[in-house]
């Protein structure tokens, strides 16, 4: 994995000391939770840790969102493990995940590759797929990992009739970006729903990393599916997209997505270095992003945002601060994406929305 | 076309004599001769010299897949009356010293693993296994690679990683028991998706356990499935 980011700040002059102390963190506890749960590491299974830490971007009070991923035969003593690893972490101090269950617990390969739509596909199962995608890391042991992210991204791309079509000459994967695009929406959704259900508790915070990481993984997803056409010329997209190189296209999907959502975008922007128009807000976007993350790590502007109440919120200098990074950062979006004259946004305009 | 077989264990496990009666009822190019128990070896070398098998334009010998470490250095001794021009193919786990395998150069070959064992089951464990064996040639299963990964991307990977090592495909099923079973319709769709990758002319020795009257329709199912690769 190529740090991506850094390469961008290279390029830019910018310091976004944050990002980079977010990542030596993130790095340092992924190497504790290794050596605290190594007994934990039976086969079969793997433990996936989501959200900040996953995108190496773990800052003061941030939580561990995991999963004992299985993928093989089922057995009794799997919650036991599952158990075991929670009560380890509340031993060392970790925040545990979220209320709402989704993390924390076991999650079957079966589910999360069988089940994508219809009825019996969860808003738990929704979440773990698109995360096991956009923002996830294992542990240890890392094959049942790679089996489920494998035979996932072969579902979207073996699926997806018009992708493999001769005379479509986009070849965007309009499944997995469907489906990006419902998780997104959904997150959107379920940002209400927890304002009701958990009477404004947490609100500001939630609201202030609605638009900034969750629409960071979105962002992320969404080129990873552009990238799929923006990287190869017409005659070369003829070549390498026809469906008996569906292999290799999922190989190289699959490297992608080991990246984090940040190194995604960086990794795509990077190759607009000439653009003009585009410099200036790709630095504006990681500039953005470099404050959000100082914010989340300062432990009582943190604690104030997760306080605050809806009618507090438009005093408050914390929140305003909160809110102008996060306008700043759509601003960049909206240049990069939904701007014409740039080959990301030609294809955002098309497919973003409609 | 490539030259197809079966493995004498396929057919009637530690009994080489009686596989090789019913298989010489076909005909077949390819034979596999199975010696999967350290105790078959003896009695299977012994019997080389008086083996009809001139049916066959390729042969392969199946090394033990488990032995203690103190019978290992015997064991290769034993395997050198293995002639020359046949694949002995090694399960990776079962090996101690590699120093001892890698007198035999290109003639071992190394299968990829199924999901059980600890190494040898995807292009990064086997790429360790062949920096240890840098002459050492391999033996593909494909039932092994699905097992282990479902969606045949790591499948993908070993063939575009040691395309070049493959001297023989082993084809069957592999059950999550670990038992080689008949091709069924789903792991006959998952084999499509790679058999562009497989070398041409590379032969192909199923593992199927098969009744004889199934020999057949097996057969059938790989020549359909891989007989006139173009790779």
């Amino acid at each position: 994995m190529r740090d991506y980011v850094e390469l961008i700040r290279e390029k830019t002059d910018a310091s976004w000391i944050n990002l980079k102390r977010a990542r030596t963190e993130s790095i340092k506890k992924l190497e504790e939770l290794k050596g605290a749960l190594i007994q934990f590491d039976v086969p079969d299974t793997s433990i996936v840790v989501f959200a900040s830490l996953a995108r190496l971007e773990f800052t003061n009070d941030s939580d561990i969102d995991w999963t004992l991923l299985l993928d093989g035969f089922s057995v009794p003593e799997h919650l036991d493990t599952s158990m075991a690893i929670a009560q380890k972490l509340r031993e060392l101090g970790y925040i545990p995940p979220g209320r709402e269950g989704t993390f924390g617990s076991l999650a079957f390969s079966h589910d999360i590759i069988q089940y994508i739509g219809g009825e019996d596909d969860t808003n738990s199962n929704t979440t773990r797929r698109s995360l096991l995608l956009l923002e996830s890391r294992p542990i240890l042991n890392r094959e049942a990992y790679d089996r489920v992210r494998s035979s996932l991204l072969k579902r979207y791309l073996n699926e997806d009739l018009g992708f493999w079509r001769a005379n479509n000459p986009y070849k965007i994967p309009h499944f997995l970006l469907n489906d990006f695009a419902r998780y997104w929406r959904t997150m959107t959704v379920d940002y209400a729903y927890k304002q009701r259900s958990r009477g404004n508790d947490g609100f500001a915070l939630r609201s202030i990393k609605l638009g900034m990481s969750r629409k960071l993984i979105f962002m992320a997803g969404m080129l990873a599916c552009f990238n799929c056409h923006l990287d190869y010329e017409l005659e070369e997209r003829n070549h390498k997209y026809e469906r008996s190189n569906l292999l290799e296209v999922l190989d190289s999907m699959k490297m992608t997505f080991d990246n984090t959502a940040l190194d995604i975008v960086a990794e795509t922007l990077l190759k607009y270095e000439k653009h003009e128009k585009l410099w200036p807000s790709v630095t504006k976007l990681f500039g953005a992003y470099d404050a959000f993350i100082g914010l989340l790590d300062d432990a009582e502007k943190r604690s104030r945002l997760s306080k605050l109440t809806p009618s507090e919120m438009e005093d408050d200098p914390v929140y305003r601060d909160a809110r102008k990074i996060r306008h700043s950062f759509r601003e960049a979006i909206h240049e990069i994406f939904l701007t014409p004259g740039n080959p990301i946004s030609e294809l955002a305009i098309r497919f973003g929305v409609f | 076309m490539r030259d197809i077989g079966f493995s004498t264990g396929a057919i009637a496990l530690g009994d080489f004599g009686r596989a090789l009666r019913i298989l010489s009822m076909r005909s077949l190019r390819a034979v596999e001769l199975s010696a999967l128990r350290l105790q078959e070896v003896n009695p299977l070398l012994e019997a080389l010299r008086t083996l009809d098998l001139s049916s066959y334009s390729y042969i392969s010998f199946h090394a033990p897949s488990s032995y203690a470490e103190h019978e290992e250095a015997a064991l290769v001794s034993a395997l050198r009356k293995v002639p020359s021009d046949w694949p002995i193919i090694i399960h990776p786990d079962a090996i101690y010293d590699f120093s001892l395998w890698a007198t035999f150069g290109r003639q071992v070959a190394i299968e990829n693993m199924d999901r059980r064992k600890s190494i040898g089951r995807t292009a990064s464990e086997l790429d360790f296994i062949f920096k240890k064996l840098p002459n050492a040639s391999m033996c593909f299963d494909i039932g092994h690679a699905r097992q282990y990964d479902a969606s045949m991307s790591e499948a993908y990977l070993i063939l575009k990683n040691f395309r070049e090592r493959i001297v023989q495909v082993h084809l069957s099923e592999v059950d999550t028991s670990n038992r080689h079973n008949r091709v069924s319709f789903a792991a006959e769709i998952a084999f499509h998706q790679v058999s562009r990758w497989l070398p041409n002319r590379v032969p192909l020795i199923l593992e199927s356990r098969v009744e004889e009257h199934q020999i057949a329709p097996e057969v059938n199912m790989a020549t359909r499935l891989f007989g006139s690769a173009i790779a």
